[in-house]
């Protein structure tokens, strides 16, 4: 599944460590969303939505 | 919940590993000869006790680990049983044909082959997520 959670990182200036710490997962974890190989769980995409302050819907893509 | 880290994870596991190697040096050698059977079963136990605690503590890590790093705990863990199963029927079957004698402490190398193929396997699941530790 494709998302934006890379350019949102990016966008707030933030590290995947740092963001890791936000969400309350491994720093592993955070670059496997990025990179599409892990597609998180339904609380842990809410956790990213809201931290971004989006939708899921406009942060992942199941389509692409 | 503070998450467990690696480190704390390799620095307890290193204090009960060495609990371990020290109780089977010299302790356990003492089980043969011991002259009480309640002493002989003590002695001869000890070793496990390390093993459980261990065991606990990798659980513990599993239990403070986020949701992918329990995905890699399930699937390895589930990979390394199913070989030992399949060791186990393979050994069992060949023992009971007789073209195999296995003694009864073969049994104490279920759990170390039981961790080196949970660790490959949780080695492989690892560079599919693009390395993974427990940090």
């Amino acid at each position: 599944m494709n998302n934006h959670v890379r350019e949102l990182r990016e966008t707030k200036g933030w590290s995947q460590g740092q963001l890791a710490e936000q969400l309350d997962v491994s720093r592993q974890t955070v670059n496997a969303i990025e990179t599409g190989k892990y597609d998180p769980s339904l609380p842990l995409a809410f956790r990213i939505a809201r931290l971004f302050h989006k939708s899921i819907e406009a942060i992942f893509d199941p389509d692409a | 919940m503070p998450r467990f880290t690696s480190r704390d994870y390799r620095r307890q596991m290193l204090v009960l590993t060495t609990i371990y190697v020290a109780v089977m040096l010299l302790v356990w050698p003492h089980a043969r000869n011991a002259s009480s059977l309640p002493w002989k079963i003590v002695l001869a136990l000890a070793p496990v006790l390390p093993v459980v605690q261990l065991i606990w503590l990798m659980a513990k890590r599993a239990v403070h680990s986020d949701e992918l790093e329990q995905r890699v705990h399930l699937v390895a863990l589930s990979t390394a049983t199913g070989f030992i199963c399949v060791l186990c029927l393979v050994g069992g079957f060949l023992c009971a044909a007789g073209v195999l004698t296995v003694g009864g402490d073969v049994l104490i190398w279920v759990f170390p082959v039981l961790c080196v193929s949970y660790g490959a396997a949780r080695w492989q699941l690892a560079r599919r997520y693009g390395g993974l530790g427990c940090e």
